[in-house]
C-alpha cells in the first residue's frame, strides 16, 4: 500500500508541473512521472518480496522479482536521455523556456520557416510546368548536363548560387 | 554456379564498383560492363536446360516462421528477362563510361545502377511472392534515386514517379498478400497452380485488377503513363536502361508471369486490351507532337509498351509468344535509340529537332544507328523489328481463335486500332530520323520556330562512345535474318506464361498472309505520312486537353503535403492544454472503465508495506512539495533531485541494488546537467495566475488519486509471478550468472536491451542535431555576481582549487570502480549501465571542478563512441548464431571458462559474449552522457554558415564575423567550422525586457 501512496504522490506532482509554464518545470514533471511509472512497475512485481534477487543471496521464496528490476534499470537510463533531449529543446530557438509566449514559440518560428518551403511547390522549379504541356514549350531540358559543354559552369555547380538567387528574387517580387 | 551465386555476384558488383571507382572514375563503366557481361555469359550455361523445358529451383530459408524464403526459379520467361537485364545493362554501363564528363561525380550513379541490376535480376528470378514484392519495390527505389540525382529540377519528377510507382507497389502487395492467404503458400509457382483461381471468380477478378494496376504503373500505361516522359530529366543512360529496356519491362514481366491464371478472365483481358490500345495510340500521337527527341522517345516507349500490354491481354499462345519476342526486339532498338539521343545531346548540346540540322554529313555513325533503330521500330523488313511486328499483328488476329470472347468484329477492331498505332510508330520514326539529320523541323503552323544550328557545327563522337549504341542496333539488323535462333527460348518462355504447350517459330518471310498484307499497308500509308509530314504537323493538335497529367499529379502531391501540414497544425503549438487534453480524457476513460469492470481484486500479500516505507513517503512528500511550490529554477531542480534520491533509496529497500545504484547515479548526472543548462535560463519560473494554480492543483490531486487507486487495487495482490520464480531458480543453470537482473539485461532479453541502446544513441544524436541546427540561448549572468567582485568567489580557478585537488586523487579510483563494476556484472551488482554511469560521474566531477568550460572541452568524437557501442552490440549478436541449431541473435556464447578473476562462482569467472555486449552498453551510455555534458555544458560554438544565415535573417551585417577558420581534426566534437569574432553572441531579441541580462548594460 505504501508504494501506491508514493505512486499517487509522484503522479500528482507530475501533473501539477505539467500544467505550469516553462519547459524546465515540464521536464521536472516528466522526471516525476517516470519515477511514478518505475515504482508502479516494481509494485507489479509485488513488493512483499524484497530480497536481493541474486542466486544464493536471499532465502528461498524471499527474492524480489528480477524482471521489473531489469525493466526499470533500462527505463531509468532512457528517461535520462529523453530528459537531456527535452532540456536541449528548452534552451534552443528562443530566449527562455517559456511555452506560452505565442510570439516566440518555437512552433511559430519553425512554422514560419516551413511556410517558406512552399516555394518548392513552384511549378517552374519542380518542372511540372515544363513537362507535358504540349507544343513548343514542352522541352524538359535538364538544366544540368552530365557532360562538358556550353553550360559547363552551371554543370559544375548545379545547386550553389543559382538556386538561392532565383529563390530570393521571387521572394522580392512577393 | 547456382542462381544464389549469380544473384550474390550481381550484388557484389556494387561494392566492387564503388571500390574501383576510386581509381577509375567514370571508367568504372567499363569494369561494370565487363562484370555484367561475364555474369550474362555464365548464365548462358542454363540456356540448354531452360530450352529443354526444365526449371532451376533453389531455396534458402529467410523468415521460416511465415514460410517466406529466398526461393529462386529460372524458367524460360525468367531467362528472357535475365538476359535483357544483364546484357543491356552491360551495354549501358559501357556507354556511361564516356557519356559522363570526367569531372562529373559518378560514384553514386554506378552504385544505384548496379543495385538496380541486382534488384531486377532478383525480381525475375524470385519464386517467392514476398521476395518478388521486395525486389519490385527495390527497382522503384533505385529509379527514384537515379532520377533524383540529376540536377535541380529532378526532385519534382523523381517524387511524382515514386508516388505513382509506389501506389502500384501497394497494389502488388495487396494482391500478393491475398494470394498467400488464399493459396496458403508464398511460392509463386505453387500459388499459380492452385485451384482457387478456377473456383473463386471474385478473388481471381480482384487480383487480376490489382496485378494489372501494379503493372500499369510500372510500365507507364494509360492513365499512369505520365511519369515516364516526366522521368526524362534523368541522364540518357538511365533513360536507356531503366525507362526503356529494363524497369518498365518489369510490369510486362509481371503480366506475363501471372498470365496463365488469368486466361479467359474477362476483366483482365478487357483492362489490358483497352488500356494497352489507348496507351499505344496516345503514345504515338504525343510522340508526333513533340520536338524534343528524348520526349519523342519517351512517348514512343509508352506506345510500344501499350502494344505489349494489349497483346498480353489477348492471351492466346500466339499473342504471348509475340509479346515475348517484341520485348526482346524493343529492348534492342530502344536502348540503342536512347543511347543515340545521349550521343546527339552530348555532341550538339540540344535535343530539339527544330535546332538539330543536317547531322547526316557530320555524324554518319549516329545516323546509321538511328536509321537502324528506327527501321526496326517501324517494322521494316528485313530487320528484327519487322519480325516482331509481324508477330504482333498475328497475335492481334489470333484473338479470333477464342470465339467465346472475341467475335470477328471485335478481333478486327482491335487489329485495326493496332495497325493505326503502328502507323503512328512509322510516322514518328520518320520524324526522328528526318528531324535530327535533315533540315526538317517538325514544327507545324502553331509551333514556335527556332534558329536551326549550322549544318557543319557538330562532330562525330569517338568510337568508344558510340560503340555501345551501335551494337544493339546492329544486332537488330542481323537478327532479322535469323529469328529462328529464338525459337527454343521463346517456346520455353511462352509455355511458362501460358497453360498451353504451343511451340512458336519465327521467320523473316513466311509467304503471303493477312499480317503481311497489313504490314504492307502500314509501310505504304506510313511512307505517305512521312512524305506529307509538313501537312501532318499542322493537322496534329498540340494541346489535346486543357490540363496535363503531370499537373494533376503535382496537384495531388502538393495537396497531400498540405493536408499533412494541416493535420500537423492541430498540435503545432506549445499551449499545454492542446497536448494534454486528449491523453487526459483517455486516462480518465481508462480509470472509469477500470473502476466499473475490475471486480474482485483479491487480498494483499503479507509484508507488502514495511515501517521504513513511511519514512520514505514522508521525505518524498517534503521534496515533492518543495519542487512544486519553488519559484527558483535552481531550487526546484535540486529538490527534484532529492525526490529522485528518495526513490533510489526505495529501490534499495525493495532489494533492487542495481536499480538503486542506477537511480542514484542518474539523479546526480541529471542534476549536474540541469544546473549547467540553468545558466542559460532566467532565475525564476514564469508567474501564472492564482486561478490557474488552483486548477492545476485540483487536476494534480485528481490524477494522483486515480494513480493511487489503480496502484492500490491492482498490485501486490498475488504471490510471486512464475517468471520471477523461474529466473530465481534457473538463471545459474541456464547462463551461469548469479546477478539475475544483469543476466536478464544481457542474456535473456538482450534484444530488448539492444533496442534501448539504440534509443539512447538516437537521443544523443538528436541532441547533437538540435544544437547543430538551432541556436542555444547564451549564458545569462545572475545579478548577484556583482557582489562577488574582488572576493575569491569571483575567481573560478581559485574557488575550485580544493575540489580539484580531491578530484585528482579520486579520479583513478572512480575509473577503476567503473571497470570493476563492468566486469563483475554477471556475478554481483554492476553491469554496463551502472559502470557507464559511474564513469559519467567521473566526467561530471571533472566538469564541476574545472575553472571554465573550455578547460574541459572534450577533444574526441563522442558521437563515435555511441556508434561504436551500438555496433559492438550488433556485431556480438551475430556470434549467437554459432551455437548450432539452437543459435539465435544475441545468444550468449561462452568464450573462456575458469578465468582467475576475483569474481564468479567456485568454477571461476566465465567470459561470455554477454560481457562484450555489456561493453557495447557501456560505450553507448557513456557516449550519450558525454553528449549531454559536453554539448549542454559548453557555451555554444556556432557553425559559421548557420551564424551567417541567422545574422542575415536578423538584418545584421555578416561582416561582423572577421574570420572563419576550419579547425579540422582539432575539435571533432563540434562542427569544425567556427566563427571567430569579437565574442559574438546572438543579439537579444528586440523589444524584450532584458531582465536577466541587466547587469551587462
Amino acid at each position: 500500500m505504501s508504494i501506491a501512496i508514493a505512486v499517487g504522490l509522484l503522479t500528482a506532482a507530475a501533473v501539477y508541473l505539467f500544467m505550469q509554464r516553462g519547459m524546465v518545470r515540464i521536464v521536472l514533471g516528466f522526471i516525476m512521472a517516470s519515477h511514478a511509472a518505475n515504482l508502479l512497475l516494481f509494485a507489479a512485481g509485488n513488493t512483499a518480496f524484497r530480497g536481493v534477487p541474486y542466486i544464493g543471496t536471499s532465502d528461498y521464496g524471499d527474492g524480489g522479482d528480477p524482471l521489473p528490476q531489469a525493466f526499470v534499470l533500462t527505463a531509468i537510463v532512457i528517461a535520462f536521455s529523453i530528459t537531456m533531449f527535452m532540456i536541449t529543446l528548452a534552451i534552443t530557438t528562443t530566449h527562455d523556456d517559456d511555452t506560452e509566449n505565442d510570439e516566440e514559440s518555437p512552433a511559430k518560428v519553425l512554422g514560419a520557416a516551413d511556410a517558406d518551403a512552399d516555394s518548392m511547390f513552384d511549378p517552374l522549379v519542380t518542372g511540372a510546368m515544363a513537362a507535358g504541356t504540349g507544343g513548343a514549350h514542352a522541352s524538359p531540358l535538364s538544366p544540368v548536363h552530365d557532360f562538358e559543354g556550353r553550360d559547363d559552369d552551371s554543370a559544375e555547380a548545379p545547386n550553389a548560387d543559382e538556386g538561392t538567387g532565383e529563390h530570393q528574387s521571387r521572394k522580392d517580387v512577393r | 554456379m547456382t542462381l544464389m551465386v549469380l544473384l550474390f555476384l550481381t550484388l557484389l558488383l556494387v561494392p566492387a564498383a564503388a571500390a574501383v571507382h576510386k581509381f577509375l572514375g567514370r571508367d568504372t563503366g567499363w569494369f561494370a560492363a565487363a562484370g555484367l557481361t561475364v555474369l550474362g555469359g555464365l548464365s548462358l550455361i542454363w540456356l540448354p536446360e531452360v530450352i529443354a523445358g526444365q526449371t532451376i529451383d533453389e531455396y534458402l530459408p529467410w523468415i521460416p516462421t511465415v514460410d517466406v524464403g529466398i526461393r529462386l526459379r529460372l524458367d524460360g520467361l525468367g531467362m528472357v528477362f535475365l538476359m535483357l537485364v544483364l546484357f543491356i545493362g552491360a551495354l549501358v554501363m559501357a556507354y556511361s563510361a564516356r557519356y559522363f564528363s570526367v569531372k562529373k561525380k559518378t560514384s553514386d550513379y554506378y552504385i544505384w545502377m548496379l543495385l538496380f541490376v541486382f534488384a531486377m535480376s532478383g525480381m525475375v528470378l524470385a519464386d517467392d511472392m514476398i521476395l518478388l514484392f521486395v525486389f519490385w519495390e527495390f527497382t522503384t527505389l533505385c529509379s527514384f534515386f537515379l532520377i533524383n540525382r540529376s540536377g535541380d529540377r529532378a526532385p519534382g519528377p523523381a517524387q511524382r514517379t515514386l508516388l505513382i510507382t509506389m501506389a502500384g507497389g501497394l497494389g502488388l502487395l495487396t494482391a500478393v498478400l491475398w494470394i498467400i492467404v488464399r493459396t496458403e503458400t508464398t511460392s509463386l509457382s505453387e500459388a499459380l497452380q492452385h485451384q482457387v483461381w478456377a473456383e473463386d471468380a471474385v478473388f481471381t477478378g480482384v487480383v487480376a485488377v490489382l496485378i494489372a494496376f501494379a503493372a500499369f504503373t510500372k510500365s507507364a500505361q494509360f492513365p499512369f503513363h505520365l511519369w515516364l516522359p516526366d522521368a526524362m530529366v534523368a541522364p540518357a543512360p538511365v533513360s536507356a536502361y531503366l525507362h526503356a529496356a529494363a524497369m518498365v519491362k518489369a510490369g510486362i514481366y509481371l503480366l506475363l508471369r501471372f498470365s496463365p491464371v488469368f486466361e479467359g478472365v474477362p476483366v483482365w483481358q478487357t483492362l489490358l486490351i483497352v488500356c494497352g490500345l489507348i496507351t499505344a495510340l496516345i503514345g504515338a500521337l504525343f510522340a508526333l507532337q513533340r520536338h524534343d527527341i528524348k520526349e519523342i522517345m519517351a512517348y514512343s516507349t509508352v506506345s510500344q509498351l501499350g502494344f505489349l500490354v494489349a497483346i498480353i491481354g489477348i492471351g492466346t499462345p500466339t499473342a504471348i509468344a509475340a509479346a515475348t519476342i517484341h520485348v526482346i526486339a524493343h529492348a534492342l532498338f530502344k536502348s540503342s535509340l536512347f543511347m543515340m539521343v545521349g550521343l546527339i545531346e552530348h555532341q550538339t548540346h540540344t535535343r530539339d529537332i527544330r535546332e538539330l540540322n543536317g547531322l547526316r554529313g557530320t555524324m554518319p555513325v549516329s545516323f546509321i544507328i538511328t536509321v537502324l533503330g528506327c527501321l526496326s521500330m517501324a517494322g521494316i523488313p528485313p530487320l528484327f523489328g519487322f519480325v516482331s511486328k509481324e508477330n504482333l499483328l498475328k497475335g492481334f488476329l489470333s484473338a479470333a481463335e477464342d470465339p467465346a470472347l472475341f467475335g470477328p468484329g471485335l478481333t478486327w477492331t482491335i487489329t485495326v486500332l493496332g495497325v493505326l498505332a503502328a502507323l503512328g510508330t512509322f510516322a514518328y520514326c520518320g520524324r526522328i530520323v528526318l528531324g535530327v539529320f535533315t533540315s526538317y523541323t517538325g514544327a507545324g503552323r502553331r509551333d514556335d520556330a527556332k534558329e536551326p544550328m549550322a549544318p557543319m557545327s557538330a562532330r562525330e563522337a569517338p568510337l568508344a562512345f558510340y560503340a555501345p549504341a551501335l551494337l544493339p542496333a546492329a544486332a537488330g539488323a542481323v537478327l532479322g535474318f535469323v529469328p529462328f535462333l529464338f525459337d527454343g527460348l521463346i517456346t520455353a518462355s511462352t509455355q511458362a506464361s501460358t497453360t498451353s504447350d504451343y511451340e512458336p517459330y519465327f521467320y523473316l518471310y513466311g509467304g503471303l498472309s493477312t499480317d503481311l498484307m497489313l504490314s504492307v499497308i502500314i509501310i505504304g500509308v506510313g511512307l505517305a505520312a512521312v512524305l506529307g509530314r509538313t501537312r501532318l504537323d499542322s493537322l496534329i493538335p498540340r494541346k489535346v486537353l486543357p490540363w496535363t497529367g503531370v499537373g494533376v499529379v503535382e496537384q495531388m502531391r502538393i495537396g497531400s503535403i498540405a493536408f499533412g501540414r494541416r493535420v500537423g497544425d492541430i498540435t503545432r503549438t506549445d499551449v499545454h492544454a492542446v497536448h494534454l487534453t486528449a491523453p487526459g480524457i483517455f486516462l480518465v476513460g481508462i480509470f472509469v472503465a477500470g473502476v466499473l469492470n475490475v471486480g474482485e481484486v483479491g487480498e494483499f500479500t503479507a509484508g507488502h508495506t514495511r515501517m521504513t516505507d513511511w519514512v520514505l513517503i514522508g521525505l518524498l512528500a517534503l521534496f515533492l512539495l518543495g519542487t512544486v511550490i519553488s519559484q527558483s529554477r535552481t531550487a526546484a531542480v535540486v529538490l527534484a533531485g532529492g525526490a529522485g534520491f528518495v526513490v533510489g533509496a526505495w529501490y534499495f529497500a525493495l532489494g533492487a541494488v542495481d536499480v538503486g545504484m542506477t537511480q542514484l547515479l542518474v539523479e546526480i548526472l541529471t542534476v549536474v546537467v540541469l544546473v549547467l543548462v540553468l545558466r542559460k535560463l532566467p532565475r525564476k519560473f514564469h508567474q501564472v495566475s492564482r486561478s490557474r494554480t488552483a486548477v492545476s492543483a485540483v487536476f494534480a490531486v485528481a490524477f494522483g488519486l486515480a494513480a493511487f487507486v489503480a496502484a492500490y487495487a491492482l498490485t501486490n495482490r498475488r504471490g510471486q509471478s512464475p517468471a520471477a520464480q523461474w529466473y530465481l531458480e534457473e538463471t545459474y543453470e541456464t547462463v551461469g550468472a548469479l546477478n539475475t537482473v544483469n543476466s536478464i539485461l544481457v542474456d535473456f532479453r538482450a534484444l530488448d536491451t539492444f533496442g534501448e541502446l539504440t534509443v539512447l544513441g538516437v537521443a544523443g544524436f538528436a541532441i547533437l542535431a538540435v544544437l547543430n541546427s538551432a541556436f542555444s540561448t547564451s549564458d545569462s549572468h545572475p545579478a548577484e555576481s556583482k557582489v562577488w567582485i574582488g572576493t575569491p568567489l569571483d575567481n573560478a580557478a581559485d574557488n575550485t582549487q580544493a575540489m580539484r585537488s580531491v578530484f585528482n586523487w579520486m579520479a583513478p579510483f572512480i575509473v577503476l570502480l567503473s571497470v570493476v563494476l563492468l566486469l563483475r556484472g554477471h556475478y554481483d551488482s554492476g553491469g554496463g549501465f551502472i559502470s557507464a554511469l559511474v564513469l559519467g560521474g567521473f566526467f561530471a566531477l571533472r566538469y564541476l571542478v574545472a575553472p571554465s568550460d573550455s578547460a574541459v572541452k572534450l577533444r574526441f568524437d563522442y558521437a563515435l563512441i555511441i556508434v561504436g557501442g551500438i555496433a559492438i552490440g550488433a556485431v556480438v549478436g551475430l556470434a549467437g548464431f554459432l551455437d548450432g541449431a539452437e543459435g539465435s541473435y544475441l545468444r550468449p556464447i561462452v568464450i573462456w571458462e575458469g578465468l582467475p578473476l576475483p569474481w564468479g562462482t567456485e568454477a571461476g569467472f566465465t567470459l561470455t559474449t554477454a560481457l562484450i555486449f555489456d561493453v557495447g552498453i557501456y560505450l553507448a551510455v557513456i557516449g550519450a552522457v558525454l553528449v549531454a555534458l559536453d554539448r549542454l555544458g559548453q557555451a555554444q560554438r556556432y557553425p559559421a554558415e548557420l551564424l551567417k544565415a541567422h545574422m542575415k535573417s536578423q538584418g545584421q551585417r555578416t561582416s561582423q564575423i572577421e574570420r572563419i577558420e576550419m579547425h579540422a581534426g582539432e575539435d571533432p566534437g563540434d562542427v569544425p567550422l567556427e566563427a571567430e569574432g569579437e565574442g559574438w553572441h546572438p543579439e537579444p531579441y528586440a523589444g524584450r525586457p532584458k531582465t536577466s541580462r541587466g547587469d551587462e548594460s
